[in-house]
């Protein structure tokens, strides 16, 4: 399995980096020096946590939507924010900020990949949120924050997508590799 | 001349050298009878650390000891920085033939014991000094623009955490190594290092570790949270406090997983582990709060990629820490210089050392220069943050006085 990780220049991404080489032939791109053969030969595209907001990243956007329906896609952190955008979300600012916090987060029973009405410690980095309400036939919220109810977790009904607004790949996240598993070996 | 009086000659003297301490073994190695001065730049960093892959030390003085400036650094991952002006090197090593350790006897470790007494010529400094007077760049109402500015970038996720450097600079005449060991009574430092050139001088009692190479295994030792001793009388409470303080443990964590991550790009992968978290250290004036985090270097890793990934050290800058080097180099006027930049030893690629500069004098054309920084916090103010930086930089002031 070929997976591609694109890089937003976030100080994270190589510990999702190394979370993800378990799982197959990963490859690491910046954002700004993606080649289409990199693209067109994997089988996961994954979008890296990084500062700003999804406009600040148009071409992530534009794999986005040009590949949602064609191969697995997984975002993290701002990857969350460029699918949530992707989906028609609006990415607003967010009253208390959560930079190297480690909150709990809740399932809910539209989660495909996760059990319901679980409970898990995350650590989190993000200024940002997705604004709700947050309409999407296909596209679902499916973990919240226990503390201010923010989306954690969108999955997808309709296609395989999946995105974290948590750090998996944070050392605040006990088990954080089981959550990429989870997303990896779902199968559509 | 015994070994003392020699010391004692070449500490007078107007030799180049450099002193070092080694933490580990509890002493001071000086390093002099420079046989190779590399001065660095953009253009000839690569070629330089190629050699360095190349080179093994077989003696023990041998090795290349130096520093790799900011600006250099910046620009080695392809970072616009501010121009500087000045003639002052971008990074220097040098190569020894003598090392003289300073433990409880004095130790002489030497290519040749002839040459290093022949080039003894012990030569009084002038010390005509100067104005006292300490100016700081940037000033109160320019910094709190900055820090305002930097407020909204945070919010904006633009940037998690970010470090303001200020700048605080005189012109006097220093007697360097007199300084050095008077500072190193009051604020004995695990990084202290000292170098006297006929160009520059640096004293530094920097505190931060950036990285060791030892075999195949890389550690880092970031430090993030510090407490002054007034306030906090002991390591249990020095502990407590900071795991009591919101902002700087969850900064402490920020830090953690950046490090992690500098390291995830040069290790093999999940041998990146969390050795030690957040672990209190104590100094004269204040509390340290400090991680250890080790991985496997990849094998055939390069030299040049171990730099890339772990320079200029994140713990002092913010994250993340392209974009946070972005936002502060297009704010920040003044060349920091060595300040954040790297100092340390090459001895093979198995056996390296690397500190953060911090708490620094940078003596250069008759000038000083001391650089704190502080954090940018959402809910401080830019004149709180700016008494911090003066009062971190406070025990080298006090020298230029």
């Amino acid at each position: 399995m070929n997976l591609l990780l694109i890089d937003h220049e976030d100080s994270f991404t190589y510990n999702l980096a190394h979370l993800l080489s378990g799982f197959g032939n990963l490859e690491v791109k910046n954002f700004y020096d993606i080649k289409e053969k990199s693209i067109k030969k994997s089988d996961i595209i994954v979008f890296s946590p990084g500062p700003g907001k999804p406009s600040d990243y148009p071409v992530s956007l534009d794999i986005y939507n040009n590949y949602k329906s064609k191969k697995k896609i997984i975002g993290i952190c701002l990857g969350f924010q460029l699918i949530a955008n992707g989906e028609g979300g609006t990415i607003s600012k967010q009253e208390k900020i959560f930079h190297g916090y480690q909150t709990y987060i809740r399932t809910n029973s539209k989660s495909l990949r996760f059990p319901n009405n679980a409970l898990y410690q995350v650590g989190r980095y993000h200024s940002l949120k997705l604004k709700e309400p947050f309409n999407s036939s296909s596209m679902h919220i499916t973990m919240r924050c226990e503390e201010t109810n923010v989306a954690m977790c969108l999955e997808s009904h309709k296609y395989d997508i999946c995105g974290l607004q948590f750090h998996p790949d944070s050392f605040l996240t006990p088990n954080g590799k089981q959550f990429i598993r989870k997303i990896i070996q779902y199968k559509k | 001349m015994n070994n003392s009086e020699i010391l004692s000659v070449l500490l007078n003297s107007d030799k180049e050298l450099i002193i070092y301490r080694n933490s580990d073994k509890n002493n001071f190695e000086i390093y002099t009878d420079f046989a190779e001065k590399v001065n660095l730049n953009i253009g000839n960093l690569d070629k330089f650390l190629n050699k360095l892959e190349r080179f093994k030390s077989y003696k023990p003085y041998d090795c290349y000891i130096g520093f790799f400036g900011y600006e250099l650094l910046c620009k080695n991952i392809n970072l616009k920085v501010n121009k500087d002006n000045s003639s002052f090197p971008e990074g220097v090593f040098f190569r020894p033939q003598t090392k003289i350790i300073l433990d409880k006897q004095v130790k002489i470790i030497t290519k040749s014991k002839s040459k290093l007494l022949k080039d003894l010529k012990a030569l009084n400094k002038t010390t005509s000094s100067n104005s006292n007077k300490i100016s700081v760049s940037p000033n109160v109402q320019v910094y709190e623009k900055i820090f305002n500015k930097f407020k909204k970038n945070i919010r904006a996720g633009e940037t998690y955490q970010i470090k303001i450097a200020q700048k605080y600079s005189n012109k006097k005449d220093l007697d360097v190594v007199n300084l050095f060991f008077n500072l190193m009574k009051k604020n004995l430092s695990p990084e202290s290092f000292c170098v006297r050139t006929n160009d520059f001088n640096i004293i530094s009692c920097s505190p931060e570790n950036l990285f060791k190479v030892k075999g195949k295994k890389i550690i880092t030792s970031p430090i993030a949270g510090t407490v002054s001793r007034d306030k906090v009388k002991s390591t249990k409470e020095a502990r407590k406090f900071f795991e009591n303080n919101q902002k700087e443990d969850k900064e402490h964590n920020m830090i953690v997983d950046l490090e992690r991550n500098d390291l995830s790009r040069i290790t093999k992968a999940n041998t990146v582990k969390i050795q030690n978290l957040k672990f209190v250290q104590k100094y004269q004036y204040i509390f340290h709060n400090v991680s250890e985090i080790s991985g496997t270097l990849l094998d055939n890793v390069r030299l040049s990629a171990v730099i890339k990934a772990m320079m200029p050290g994140g713990s002092v800058i913010g994250c993340p820490k392209i974009n946070t080097l972005k936002l502060l180099n297009k704010e920040e006027k003044e060349p920091r210089r060595i300040y954040t930049g790297s100092f340390g030893y090459y001895r093979s690629k198995q056996d390296m050392s690397f500190n953060i500069i911090i708490r620094s004098i940078l003596n250069f054309q008759k000038n000083n220069e001391v650089f704190a920084a502080s954090g940018v916090i959402l809910d401080s103010t830019a004149k709180n943050e700016y008494h911090e930086n003066y009062l971190k930089a406070k025990s080298l002031l006090d020298l230029l006085k």
